[in-house]
């Protein structure tokens, strides 16, 4: 039998989904955490 | 500068729309990773698309903002211009360190290779290192008068700079890809495509707003706590 049409294999690469997800997440929330934490720095003066 | 009282409102304003924002990001990660369908192709890692586009787009924004807000400064001299250049500028380089970690992850499984020197990357980096400089200069200038007007001469650099950046995949020959959304022809992608990539655009935008906020609110309160320090209130 004669395979008909285009076959795409689609790769196996969620690890690097994964890995930008997580480094995009940690710099936006350790920013927002830095932020947070600047502005207690002034709550009390 | 403004009052310490307006400066910690702005800052709490600020943190209160940073929250929306990080909300908004979650929800676009669930809606990326679970109801987005895996491209053909490029298989799940083409789901990068939906954090670093919206990044860059977040990134470019801020520099167009940081230089805007350098012209009006060296017309109007006005202190407050300066600081909120000098926040955007800042929240673009967290921006555009997300842009340009995120990129070469996807470029690793699609191209073969982590970065190469062509003409969106290399100006891309050129943009990013510009305004590391940017930051680095407002800490090494101790007179804030010519803090402020060097720094406003590196924005309206970095301001001339964007719209290279975003015409260098029309002008040079390049194994970025060519945008898919902002184009005369209009968006090529699927409908649940752009969906998830618009969402993560207006999560990123809310996020920068809620950024420069705080970051201009918390600017103005070292303002005052200086004044207070040198007896100037």
């Amino acid at each position: 039998m004669r395979a008909s049409g285009s076959c795409t294999v689609t790769p196996d690469n969620g690890s690097f989904m994964v890995a930008a997800y997580v480094i995009a997440a940690v710099i936006v929330v350790g920013y927002a955490t830095i932020l947070f934490l600047s502005s207690r720095k002034y709550r009390d003066r | 500068m403004i009052t310490r009282e307006r400066a910690r409102a702005l800052a709490n304003r600020g943190l209160v729309v940073v929250v929306l924002g990080l909300a908004g990001l979650a929800a676009v990660y669930v809606r990326a990773v679970v109801y987005t369908p895996v491209e053909r192709v490029q298989g799940p890692a083409q789901k990068i698309f939906y954090v670093h586009v919206p990044a860059a787009w977040a990134a470019l924004m801020a520099f167009v903002f940081t230089g805007l807000l350098s012209i009006l400064y060296l017309w109007l001299r006005d202190r407050r211009l300066d600081a909120a250049a000098a926040a955007s500028a800042e929240v673009g380089v967290v921006f555009s360190t997300v842009m340009i970690t995120t990129g070469p992850i996807w470029g690793k499984t699609v191209w073969g290779t982590w970065w190469t020197w062509d003409a969106r990357l290399t100006f891309t980096l050129l943009l990013f290192l510009m305004f590391v400089g940017y930051l680095m200069m407002r800490g090494a200038v101790v007179d804030h008068d010519m803090r402020a007007r060097f720094s406003a001469v590196f924005g309206v650099m970095g301001l001339v700079l964007v719209p290279f950046v975003h015409l260098t995949v029309y002008w040079f020959r390049t194994l970025h890809p060519q945008p898919v959304v902002l184009k005369p022809t209009g968006p090529t992608l699927p409908a649940s495509m752009l969906i998830t990539l618009l969402s993560s655009v207006a999560a990123f935008t809310v996020l920068y707003f809620g950024f420069v906020t705080t970051r201009y609110g918390l600017m103005g309160l070292e303002d005052a706590r200086q004044r207070e320090l040198h007896g100037d209130a």
